[in-house]
């Protein structure tokens, strides 16, 4: 067992290295916290934005004096891409970092897979993945802080209200989020009366979806709900407007990341609403522009509204920290008693189950660019 | 009807895609007997290939393609120095961990080189459509169907028609006789794996701005790309082209007449039938020593 | 055979010193270990004596643990009854799927298998009202001895440690029984093997179940450890790993299949302090074992035990103490 003593060695000497390189804005002891987050495989794409965010939150925070004088440091583990990985991952911070908190992943079933172990750690983590499922498995340790599948689904199904549609398509992709949200909407959209006429899944991989477009057209769809990943998101709108239709499409918050914009034209934007976390509004100034524009700067590349979430989530807990310490139990009842937490991108609101965000947000491109604007905010009772 | 053209151009167009990529798969496999795992990821990174030159660096399009060839050339040297000539003797099933063990490398070193976030690669015909009978079909689609059938009929002429084709064609049948005839057999296989790599490099090209540059797109790439070799022949290049093509339209015409859940169990349960009924696929190889 | 005995006794003792001096995490990490060692012991069956190739060996693993985790989660069946289902079923469908699968060979048999496996994983990802689609089944129950729950990952060890030892021991039996021999009999030459009588399907079949009922004890185990299985523990790409365990400690040997999922578990784990590029770096050393030890670990040590032989004069005739151990 050599390697984890040289492990521990290593990251106790790039500990040091940090602390003495980093100015003395925060001195002491540093305060550790994990995070299992996705930075290989098909999910680091969103996994890149957390460590990103958390980097920069942790700087903020030491910034500003860290916690009480002592500074922050995020050990930040790979969660890959499968649920075992995630967990070996979580395992390894508690036992080597032993972290009072941890970050969590945006993937459910690695969510799903990670619960019982959190419950054995006994701190409170928060994590990002959608399915309600995980929240059912609630034990008072696990806060959520995007919106859960149903809200999604329930803020999609009520725009379809808006929109007077009363034959909705639902296009899926085929994996815990997509089915989670699919058949979420379907059923809110039955009790609206108006039934889905069609419901269509594609692959993961999948790279042709004419046949899917097809079906819902035939089946005389008058908008269509799409629950989707950035990529394909961005390339199933795409191949909508190339087969030439005009119905309304109200997509899934991926869309509408900036990782997905930067693959689109305007054109591909028209007639399409994003039912989405949150509004990351560059133009509205205070901190929002602040977040933005420093990521940008430090990353080169657009921050979203996922990778806002953890930055968010970062700064709860940098608070929790200072007012509660570093007590797990103490943290875990100051993050559960939050009801309007004022972040960045989000209002938190932690409900019995630990739900932390309650509503979602619609936004459009403006006409013939691909400048978004709020629609309207759909908090469902 | 409309919907029926609209859908059989879709599902051609995506199986030209299975077969360029298939058939850098089959004339490595041809002439080395190796089966490559990572030949995904030799498609992937002939789509970063081009991101590189024509994104990265900004060269204009025809250069930016030759560019990202001539590296797809290195890289297929490079993959039989490291890769194929120190397992060449080792068993079939050492040699496709092998791939596997590469291609996970590869996969990664792209993440590392480009980032996570998708590239949408230029297009020589951005945005150019046509209607045919109703139906919309992109011009880059064409142009792939067309690339593909170009390049079928320049190996074509490299193998049957030209000296280092023909001798190309005597090692895969038999090394020790080629040898002893005087080829140069280890120049001969290296430039398999060059073509090989090469062809993926077209295949990467030809994919990426249709659907975007993604690091982790090579195992789906590849998965499909088997497929398509076993339906069409293993070994058989008018096999990859007759597989592929397969593949594409089951994929389209299954998940519009049968179910978009269950379709890539129809590609490949037809696959599994196939090795059942006709192991040698429609155009393939006998089977016999390869086993 | 003394050593046999030996090694065994070498492995419970580590296992057993192990599982009381190491953290939580690295015990979590020595029962995937041992885990997928039931599985890669299993695949030893069907490629190192009876030489199938097989990528679809999760899938198995996976139907085991699926069978499981539906009769427990959705029916209340105690996960011990559970287990004969799950065990038996699968051992049941490898059998209907093996007597037409494998008439293939080769590398048409690994794409066929490759096939099986990315089918299962559709089906699992589909057939929702069942399996939970690609949220999986959470909660299922752990296993309990005689009132003790099996809970934790040490007393989880100590379970695990014994199974594989007395799965070791029965596939050491069954290697060196007629059913063993008439296996490496059919992977050296079936025409051969033929002649003398042997049954080359029902030999091919019974190899390729055997393998399945492993991995179907692997799938239980998984099952019981994690309390949730998805689609995604099952995919064609655990298959491809399974492969890579056998290969890199040493196919045809149990040692060898022990120390090559111990290893595998374990390295990308140890890579970990690399940062960012530690898969890329597992890749190429994954890549270097097979090139500089072509025959496993275990046929380099055993390599070794040889050419110290040959030192030590005189050198006694071993008998069949090859680098099969």
């Amino acid at each position: 067992m050599t390697i984890n003593r040289r492990t521990i060695l290593s990251l106790a000497a790039g500990t040091a290295l940090g602390a003495a390189i980093r100015p003395a804005f925060a001195a002491g002891e540093p305060i550790s916290i994990g995070a299992v987050i996705p930075t290989t495989g098909p999910m680091s794409l969103s996994g890149k934005q957390y460590f990103n965010t958390l980097t920069m939150a942790e700087e903020d925070i030491n910034k500003a004096g860290g916690i009480n004088g002592r500074p922050v440091k995020f050990v930040i583990q790979d969660a890959g891409s499968s649920n075992s990985t995630a967990v070996s991952a979580f395992m390894k911070l508690i036992q080597e970092t032993k972290p009072p908190f941890a970050f969590l992943t945006s993937y459910s079933t690695q969510n799903l897979a990670t619960a019982p172990e959190v419950v054995k750690a006994k701190i409170p983590v928060m994590y990002a993945g959608g399915a309600d499922a995980v929240a059912e498995s609630s034990n008072g340790w696990m806060f959520r802080i995007r919106p859960t599948d149903s809200l999604a689904a329930r803020g999609m199904a009520q725009f379809v209200k808006t929109l007077k549609a009363t034959k909705p398509g639902i296009l899926y992709i085929q994996n815990d989020f997509g089915q989670g949200g699919a058949q979420a909407a379907a059923k809110l959209l039955e009790a609206n009366g108006t039934a889905p006429v069609g419901m269509e899944a594609y692959g993961q991989n999948d790279k042709d979806f004419s046949a899917q477009i097809l079906r819902l057209r035939q089946k005389g769809a008058d908008v269509i709900l799409t629950f989707v990943y950035p990529a394909d998101g961005a390339l199933l709108l795409r191949q909508i407007k190339a087969l030439g239709l005009k119905t309304p499409i109200v997509a899934s918050s991926a869309s509408f990341l900036p990782a997905a914009l930067q693959l689109l034209s305007p054109a591909d934007l028209e007639n399409v609403w994003g039912v989405i976390d949150t509004f990351v509004d560059a133009s509205v100034g205070g901190r929002m522009t602040d977040f933005t524009t420093r990521y940008k700067a430090k990353f080169g590349q657009d921050g979203d509204a996922y990778g806002l979430a953890y930055y968010d989530g970062a700064l709860l807990l940098a608070e929790g920290l200072k007012k509660v310490g570093t007590d797990p139990e103490k943290l875990r009842d100051f993050i559960a008693s939050q009801k309007s937490w004022e972040g960045i991108g989000q209002t938190f609101s932690f409900d019995d189950k630990g739900n932390g965000v309650p509503g979602v947000v619609v936004v459009k491109a403006k006409p013939g660019t691909k400048t978004i604007e709020l629609v309207e905010r759909i908090r469902p009772s | 009807m409309a919907d029926l053209i609209q859908l059989l151009t879709n599902g051609l167009a995506l199986g030209s895609v299975y077969a360029l990529a298939a058939i850098g798969f089959v004339i490595v496999y041809s002439a080395t007997g190796v089966v490559n795992f990572a030949a995904g990821q030799f498609v992937m990174l002939g789509t970063f290939a081009g991101v590189a030159m024509l994104l990265n660096a900004g060269l204009p399009m025809p250069v930016g393609y030759a560019a990202a060839l001539i590296a797809m050339a290195l890289f297929g040297a490079l993959f039989y120095l490291v890769v194929y000539l120190p397992l060449r003797t080792s068993p079939v099933v050492t040699v496709i961990i092998g791939t596997v063990a590469i291609g996970i490398t590869l996969q990664n070193a792209a993440l590392l080189t480009f980032g996570s976030w998708p590239f949408r690669l230029p297009s020589p015909f951005e945005g150019m459509m046509i209607e045919v009978a109703g139906a919309v079909v992109s011009v880059h689609a064409l142009a792939v169907v067309a690339t593909t059938a170009v390049m079928i009929f320049l190996l074509w002429l490299l193998l049957h028609r030209t000296a280092i084709g023909i001798a190309m064609r005597a090692v895969a049948q038999d090394v020790k006789a080629a040898r002893l005839m005087g080829l140069r057999v280890q120049w001969l296989l290296a430039f398999s794996w060059i073509l090989g790599a090469v062809l993926a490099g077209v295949a990467g090209l030809m994919l990426g701005p249709m659907w975007f540059a993604d690091v982790n797109m090579g195992d789906p790439i590849a998965l499909k790309a088997f497929a398509a070799t076993v339906i069409g022949g293993f070994g058989s290049l008018p096999g990859a082209i007759a597989g592929g093509l397969f593949v594409g339209l089951a994929e389209v015409l299954g998940a519009s007449y049968i179910s978009s859940a269950y379709k890539d169990l129809i590609a490949f349960g037809i696959m599994i039938l196939f090795l059942l009924v006709r192991p040698q696929g429609i155009f393939g190889e006998p089977i016999q020593d390869r086993g | 055979m003394a050593l046999r005995v030996l090694a065994l006794a070498a492995y419970l003792a580590i296992g057993l010193a192990l599982s009381v001096s190491v953290s939580e995490y690295t015990l979590r990490l020595l029962n995937l270990a041992t885990i997928s060692a039931v599985a890669v012991i299993g695949l030893n069956f069907a490629f190192g004596y009876a030489g199938l190739i097989s990528l679809g060996h999760a899938a198995f693993m996976g139907l085991g643990a699926y069978i499981l985790a539906i009769l427990t989660t959705q029916a209340g069946w105690s996960p011990w009854l559970a287990t004969l289902p799950a065990i038996l079923g699968t051992g049941l469908a490898a059998v209907v799927i093996g007597v037409p699968l494998l008439r293939l060979k080769g590398h048409y048999l690994a794409l066929a298998t490759l096939g099986l496996n990315v089918s299962f994983g559709i089906v699992a990802a589909n057939w929702i009202e069942l399996t939970g689609g690609t949220n999986g089944i959470a909660k299922i129950p752990g296993l309990s001895l005689f009132g003790h729950a099996i809970e934790g990952e040490r007393p989880f060890l100590w379970l695990s440690l014994a199974v594989v030892a007395v799965l070791a021991v029965l596939a050491s039996f069954i290697q060196r029984s007629r059913y063993g021999r008439a296996m490496m009999a059919v992977r050296d030459d079936e025409t051969a093997a033929s002649m003398t009588g042997i049954n080359v399907t029902a030999t091919k079949v019974s190899a390729f179940a055997l393998s399945a009922i492993y991995a179907a004890i692997a799938g239980c185990l998984f099952a019981t450890h994690v309390h949730f299985i998805s689609p995604d523990d099952f995919n064609f790409a655990h298959s491809i790993t399974f492969l890579s365990m056998l290969i890199v400690g040493g196919e045809g040997t149990i040692a060898g299949a022990i120390i090559g999922a111990a290893l595998l578990t374990f390295l990308p784990e140890w890579l970990r302090v690399l940062g960012e590029s530690y898969l890329a770096f597992f890749g190429l050393m994954m890549l270097a074992i097979l090139i500089f030890m072509p025959t496993g670990i275990v046929g380099l040590l055993s390599r070794f035990r040889r050419s110290a032989k040959r030192e030590a004069p005189p050198a006694p005739a071993s008998s069949g103490e090859g680098a099969r151990t």
